[in-house]
């Protein structure tokens, strides 16, 4: 008789006993000691949930009434994120209302042992918010600001919005976030649990830095507000905790008078020099903003902006003449020069220039710019990355450091990327660390060793229409993120299909330890599973 | 009928890694295995470090009973007809040593899709925008109608002949046949696969131990005797490097293999609704592994089915474009350009060879060139020059070539 089974339903007896993995555990190797030398035995890319039990869970939310949407219409749009390299399907979708509705889905959930994905913007790259079956948990249902302080400074919101939706109420009253990331689509509560870097991260710290206070649905249902003062522990894990120990309904953040931006960009020919010169600027707080884009690695824009014409005029004249770099005429020179050189090279020099012509007007964009100064940066800014940078996949490993490792750490992932790719742009950028703040930091992308200031680079290929295969874009991350198992740095996006990365750089007893903790917090492991452990 | 999304023909490491892909992406897949799982396979099981990660990462960590005895091995030792051995480590460490009846039992397990076993495939029709297949179970004829079917049903793959029926003939066929032998006294380094650059030996001799017992292995150009062919290494064994086994036991083995496409770039992919993957597809590693690439072109074949419905573009045209990564890895393998300048294989042979004496190396090399001369008749020379000139100047390999 022949045999048909599937996982569900088993109508054979199965000569091979194969125990199920519990989620976090990491087994033993049967194969050799020294076999994938320091890779974990821990399986990277989640299997599908299999669904056992969703009918009674179903059932369950029903009585509670919890609105869940089931079909391949309601759960396709879900299929990926911006990575746009893994691919998972759920069960069904919740569009969040309000944090009553999502205590009642998590307790549901916890009984019946379903896995919860929450997203956001949906911009992960590694599939952290890409469910393998369960249920989804759209966050943007929430999106509303519930109050503006503008004596405080301070914004409470429900933390589906996002960023630019938050700034363009902001702006209303002449207000303005602190930073965020450079993304129309990332929702505040995302960020709150991975960073968020601005171009003014080197001075105002990352965006999860910013949170007063949050609004809380632990995985087992409970609201809770957590802060500083309230409930601290809480708060320390949830901030910056890649969703593992509650989802963020509502965040009170810190806010700023509203200001445009005047902005300098320098022309270097050499990564290091580019690096050296945005790390003495950061030291010595001479900018409000800066960070470094690349064209090519032999083509580097460093930028400089200011919020004040005092901070620009003392810039001018205390540190701008010490700056390496050329102006665009002087750069534009000294690449003639270059490739009359070396004329065998005339392609690069022609995408330089085509790069040049396609994206410098982009941020001189003339409904954005007054009397020289640039107005909306995130809108720019955002609007610029995906129109250039970006593409249906977003593929963007990144190495994060402390200061002195940062040059060597680039340096390094160009070389990776040289390998794989024919062009793709580095973004580099300082995160001002809070020392009150260490216990947040603890295993995120602030590495362990940072002071003063982490500094992160995020080597994007430019795929520019082609199609590459999964395994390609994982080799190539996967030579950029061994460059950081070597340097002792962390990573950004170390989640998802790259978690297997976090016990390598981490070691096993700060996981460990983690895992304990999130398993107190999430008994049946059901809140964004598959992300980190 | 029963109607589902995607037809999967095999139920290998190629199957399992497709099926991983488009079961997490939620498409109903049903994979058909003509034996009853879990079945007998005849191969080394000797994986390479990527293949290994590809497991952990996809399907976790390996049980204990998808491993023989040793459980790892080391590295490859080279052996030359001058008596010089190079023994090779594997990039990162060892590798396992698969049991491949239970290992790919495992993974296909691991996959979550739904499995058909006794259930041969007969034929297919590609009816545009589905497929009919037909198979038989118990005798019995049953259909299938799917979105889109998946060949991984290795080299002698019934999938290959349902689409193009002259294949089979088009290209030149091996026999590898190995013989399991208890061992009376053997020299040869348990932890490494032995291989014999030999052109009196055969196209492909290896030997390796597995359960206690000693693998003695041939390949050869179809027509030949296995029998003789064999008794001819384990002579050369005894006398050369010492190797004194018992006769074979009963169970000895043999299969077709097509060595060849990934040479010269002369892969076969499919047509229509229908891809082909894995060994079928003509995919296998130097050294004869062609477990890692038929895992890593399974899964491809699977993404590719996935993003073809989301980006609503032809199957093939996107399989084609992903796969060009995994056909630039494997034929670098046997690109000679890429061999000398580069490090295209898991082990590194230019350090071993400059490990060695200037005279050894020399030996090696001409000892290299006299077992190379054995492939002449094939005229793989100019192809295989030819895809070496292209990989520069096009980046890759001529994507006109594959089938």
């Amino acid at each position: 008789m022949a045999g048909y089974y599937s996982p569900l339903t088993s109508t054979r007896t199965l000569l091979l006993k194969i125990p199920p993995v519990e989620p976090g555990t990491v087994g033993p190797c049967p194969v050799a000691p020294d076999a994938l030398q320091g890779i974990k035995r821990q399986q990277t890319n989640p299997a599908r949930w299999n669904g056992a039990g969703w009918q009674d869970f179903v059932a369950a939310l029903r009585t509670s009434s919890v609105e869940l949407a089931e079909g391949a219409a309601a759960c396709g749009v879900y299929a990926t994120d911006a990575g746009g390299t893994a691919y998972g399907l759920p069960h069904g979708v919740v569009l969040a209302r309000s944090a009553g509705q999502i205590s009642l889905l998590l307790k549901a959930a916890q009984a019946h042992r379903v896995p919860v994905t929450v997203r956001g913007g949906g911009l992960t790259t590694e599939g952290e918010s890409v469910a393998f079956g369960g249920v989804l948990l759209d966050m943007s249902g929430m999106s509303r600001v519930l109050n503006v302080d503008a004596q405080a400074l301070t914004v409470r919101a429900e933390a589906g919005i996002y960023w630019h939706a938050l700034a363009e109420e902001l702006r209303r009253e002449n207000l303005d976030y602190l930073s965020a990331p450079l993304n129309l689509t990332s929702s505040v509560g995302g960020t709150l649990g991975v960073g968020g870097i601005d171009v003014n991260s080197a001075r105002l710290g990352c965006s999860a830095d910013q949170a007063l206070s949050l609004q809380v649905v632990t995985p087992t249902g409970e609201i809770v507000e957590c802060s500083d003062g309230e409930n601290p522990e809480l708060f320390q894990r949830v901030i910056l905790g890649y969703g593992q120990f509650g989802i963020i309904t509502e965040a009170t953040l810190r806010v700023r008078p509203y200001t445009p931006l005047a902005m300098h960009y320098y022309y270097y020919s050499s990564l290091r020099t580019a690096i050296e010169d945005l790390q003495m600027l950061d030291r010595n707080d001479a900018s409000d903003y800066s960070g470094i884009l690349t064209i090519m690695d032999c083509a580097v824009n460093l930028l400089v902006a200011f919020d004040s014409d005092e901070r620009e005029a003392a810039f001018r004249k205390n540190w701008e003449s010490r700056l390496r770099g050329y102006g665009e005429f002087g750069f534009a020179l000294c690449m003639a020069g270059h490739y009359a050189l070396r004329p065998w090279k005339f392609r690069e020099a022609l995408y330089l220039l085509q790069r040049k012509r396609e994206v410098f007007p982009e941020f001189r964009r003339p409904e954005y710019m007054r009397e020289g100064k640039m107005h909306d940066r995130s809108v720019v800014f955002s609007r610029a990355v995906w129109k250039h940078w970006g593409s249906r996949q977003m593929v963007i490993p990144d190495l994060a450091t402390s200061a002195d490792k940062f040059i060597e750490a680039v340096e390094r992932g160009n070389a990776v990327c040289r390998k794989y790719f024919v062009h793709y742009t580095l973004y580099c950028v300082g995160i001002k660390l809070r020392p009150d703040h260490q216990p947040h930091y603890e295993m995120s992308c602030v590495p362990p060793d940072a002071e003063g200031w982490a500094y992160g680079c995020e080597f994007e290929p430019m795929i520019e229409g082609g199609i590459y295969s999964r395994d390609h874009f994982q080799s190539f991350k996967n030579a950029i993120y061994d460059v950081g198992v070597d340097m002792g740095a962390s990573y950004y996006r170390f989640g998802g299909m790259m978690k297997g990365y976090i016990r390598r750089v981490f070691g096993d007893a700060l996981v460990d330890r983690h895992l304990a903790m999130k398993r107190r917090a999430d008994p049946a492991m059901i809140l964004n599973r598959d992300v980190i452990f | 009928m029963r109607s589902v999304d995607v037809v999967i023909v095999g139920a290998s490491l190629a199957a399992a890694a497709a099926a991983k892909r488009l079961v997490d992406a939620g498409l109903e897949t049903i994979v058909l295995e003509r034996k009853e799982l879990p079945r007998h396979k005849i191969c080394s099981g000797i994986l390479s470090p990527r293949g290994h990660r590809f497991l952990l990462e996809n399907f976790g960590p390996l049980p204990r009973e998808t491993l023989h005895e040793p459980t790892s091995c080391r590295g490859v030792t080279f052996h030359f007809p001058s008596m010089v051995s190079m023994p090779m480590d594997f990039f990162g460490g060892s590798t396992p040593h698969l049991h491949r009846k239970y290992s790919d039992h495992w993974a296909i397990q691991r996959s979550g899709a739904e499995v058909h076993d006794q259930t041969s495939f007969a034929g297919l029709e590609d009816k545009g925008d589905h497929v009919l297949v037909h198979a038989r179970q118990n005798g019995e004829p049953v259909e299938y109608r799917a979105r889109q079917v998946i060949g991984a049903d290795g080299p002698s793959s019934l999938v290959v002949r349902a689409v193009y029926p002259d294949y089979t003939k088009q290209i030149p066929w091996f026999f590898v046949g190995q013989k399991f032998h208890e061992i009376i006294e053997c020299p040869l380094d348990t932890d490494y696969f032995h291989f014999w650059f030999h052109p009196g030996l055969g196209h492909y001799t290896w030997s390796h131990a597995r359960d206690g017992r000693q693998i003695v292995g041939v390949g050869f150009k179809r027509g030949d005797n296995f029998a003789k062919k064999h008794a001819v290494v384990q002579q050369y064994l005894q006398d050369r490097h010492g190797v004194h086994l018992q006769p074979a036991g009963d169970d000895d083995e043999g299969c077709a293999e097509n060595f060849g496409p990934s040479l010269i770039n002369r892969y076969v992919f499919g047509k229509g609704n229908v891809l082909v993957t894995g060994q079928a597809a003509g995919f296998l590693n130097m050294i004869g592994e062609g477990m890692s690439c038929a895992l890593h072109s399974g899964a491809i074949s699977g993404e590719a089915i996935v993003e073809a419905r989301l980006r609503n573009r032809p199957v093939q045209e996107m399989y084609r474009r992903m796969i060009a990564s995994e056909v630039r890895r494997c034929t670098d393998q046997w690109n000679p350009v890429k061999i000398a300048l580069d490090k295209p294989h898991e082990a590194d042979f230019p350090e071993a060879l400059m490990a060695l004496s200037w005279r050894d190396r020399a030996k090696v090399l001409r000892d290299m060139w006299r077992f190379i001369v054995l492939f002449k008749e094939f005229k793989w020379g100019r192809q295989m020059a030819r895809a070496a000139l292209q990989r520069p100047l096009l980046g890759g390999y001529s994507m006109q070539r594959w089938l």
